[in-house]
């Protein structure tokens, strides 16, 4: 019986900053988006504020152009940043971004 | 993501692309608006911790090393690992024997693979070749080549995920181009026996994007065609055929000294020959001219990936052949006023971009140029990287356009013992310094 050993080539993954942990409910919390002006997000973020301001009176869905847009500018550490200093509880990123 | 730690998966809901074209119907986001909330609110990540510290070995067993090899050829395509081609396994005997090609140790991390970010080392390249078919002698330009590709300002981790079919060439200057095998002539971006470094290289470097990268086709990686991107273009400068004056590329955009080894990236979308070469019996300045002419009106054909590079990085690639290059400096061109020339006769009138639409994205990307009339495809000539290459005949040039915000160079670092890798490969693959010549 031959056995042929290799190598995986797929590597290791380092992961050294967990994911911002997420609220039990969107009920009176701030809420935020990071648009990239791509992909039909003038209508679909739009769509999505107005539905969870609908399904979530008590909470506050701030305007889509409330922080810097376009791809470059979104995945700054100065936008990072902002979005923390605003006090947001959840950001919704779009489209494709 | 994971260029800053984080777990490679997101909360997010994924879409057809109809969804996100104009004039889409939006119904599925109504239909679908409670996964965003639960994103929002439940999502958890599935895992993502430290994993060892070594490369995981795999293993197939079969009665023969021929059963054994096709087992592991199944394997690694039904793992994702492969690209359709045969692949040699990366056993530990041939990983260490290619190692050989580095004077840096296994361990040492280069950086990570966006958008996946598995962590790329010295090891990870060695393996990629070992997949590739390569040989220790071609690790060194593999690893520049990976330090390139991983630098912050080549914007790699937005172009491996890009539409626009991207892939990276990558341009050896310095000895150590003849001394691997690697080609600067005829077939310099395609298969060739008599120069199988590029390709081995090339695709060890393809290997990586998707197997750390996480770039499989429609998964990681959008490209829509993905042409070239096999071996991805790996070649040297012609030296040897630079006119009198004309500095090697290496030099003039990184500043190398001359005779140094070194690597430069640039990104590009796609290949087009130019056909420069007079028809009829015409004057040497007669058939530069005209083929200037035409090389700068396939330049002008605005496809707007020049404008990722527009400031600082480059429109594109145009290789020329020796015998041109010769032939041109005899006439008093040199490389800058070849870019000047096709700078200025490359411009695109502004009715072409309003037509269009260039103009919109323009706007967003290189709004400072908007209202040049014509256009430049550069903000400066100096932009184009105008190389010596290609088989030693004067009828065609070759245009690879750029997506490009960086030309990216790296030093080559061999290991003391280069020159026995080198009598290697002669005794192994024979042909080495009486390589054959058309």
């Amino acid at each position: 019986m031959i056995t042929l050993e290799f190598h995986d080539p797929t590597g290791i993954t380092d992961v050294t900053q967990r994911h911002a942990l997420r609220p039990p409910s969107l009920n009176g919390k701030r809420i935020g988006f990071l648009t990239n002006e791509q992909w039909q997000a003038y209508y679909a973020l739009p769509l999505l504020k107005e539905m969870i301001n609908q399904d979530f009176p008590d909470a506050e869905v701030l305007a889509i152009d409330a922080f810097p847009k376009g791809n470059e500018a979104i995945g700054t550490d100065e936008t990072a940043r902002r979005l923390k200093k605003s006090g947001v509880d959840a950001v919704i990123i779009g489209n494709a971004a | 993501m994971s260029g800053r730690g984080l777990a490679p998966d997101a909360s997010m809901v994924v879409f057809p692309i109809s969804l996100f074209l104009p004039g889409s119907d939006l119904t599925p986001l109504r239909e679908r608006k409670q996964e965003f909330y639960e994103g929002l609110t439940r999502w958890a990540p599935a895992g993502g911790s430290a994993e060892p510290e070594s490369s995981r070995m795999v293993s197939v067993d079969a009665a023969t090393y021929e059963e054994a090899a096709v087992k592991a050829g199944n394997l690694v395509l039904a793992n994702l690992w492969g690209d359709g081609l045969p692949v040699q396994p990366a056993t530990k005997a041939r990983v260490d024997w290619i190692l050989r090609g580095s004077p840096l140790p296994r361990s040492h991390g280069i950086g990570k693979f966006p958008p996946r970010g598995g962590v790329a080392t010295v090891e990870g390249c060695a393996i990629a070749l070992a997949m590739a078919g390569g040989r220790p002698e071609y690790l060194p330009v593999l690893v520049a080549a990976v330090e390139a590709f991983l630098d912050p300002h080549s914007d790699s981790d937005a172009l491996q995920a890009d539409s626009g079919s991207v892939f990276p060439v990558i341009i050896v200057n310095g000895p150590i181009a003849r001394q691997i095998r690697l080609n600067s002539g005829f077939g310099c971006l395609g298969p060739d026996p008599q120069h199988p470094a590029g390709a081995s290289i090339g695709r060890a470097l393809r290997l990586m994007q998707q197997n750390l990268g996480g770039a499989l086709p429609g998964i990681g990686a959008m490209a829509m065609y993905g042409a070239m991107r096999y071996t991805n273009a790996v070649f040297a400068e012609d030296e040897e055929g630079l006119p009198q004056g004309w500095l090697a590329h290496g030099t003039e955009r990184h500043g190398f000294g001359a005779g140094t080894n070194s690597v430069s990236l640039i990104f590009a979308n796609g290949v087009t020959n130019i056909k420069r070469r007079s028809a009829i019996k015409e004057t040497s300045e007669g058939d530069v001219l005209q083929g200037m002419h035409r090389i700068a009106d396939i330049l002008r054909g605005a496809q707007l990936g020049c404008l990722v590079g527009y400031r600082e990085g480059t429109p594109g690639v145009l290789l020329i052949p020796q015998v041109v290059a010769q032939l041109m400096a005899g006439l008093g061109w040199t490389k800058h006023s070849i870019r000047q020339f096709l700078w200025e006769h490359s411009r695109v009138p502004a009715e072409h971009l309003r037509r269009s639409g260039a103009r919109a994205w323009i706007e967003i990307q290189a709004p400072e140029s908007l209202d040049l009339d014509p256009w430049p495809i550069a903000s400066k000539p100096g932009n184009l990287v105008l190389i010596v290459a290609g088989g030693a005949h004067p009828t065609n040039a070759y245009w690879l356009p750029g997506c490009c915000p960086n030309v990216i160079g790296r030093p080559i670092r061999v290991p003391e013992s280069f020159d026995c890798l080198i009598a290697a490969a002669d005794r192994d693959i024979g042909c080495g310094s009486q390589e054959c010549k058309i």
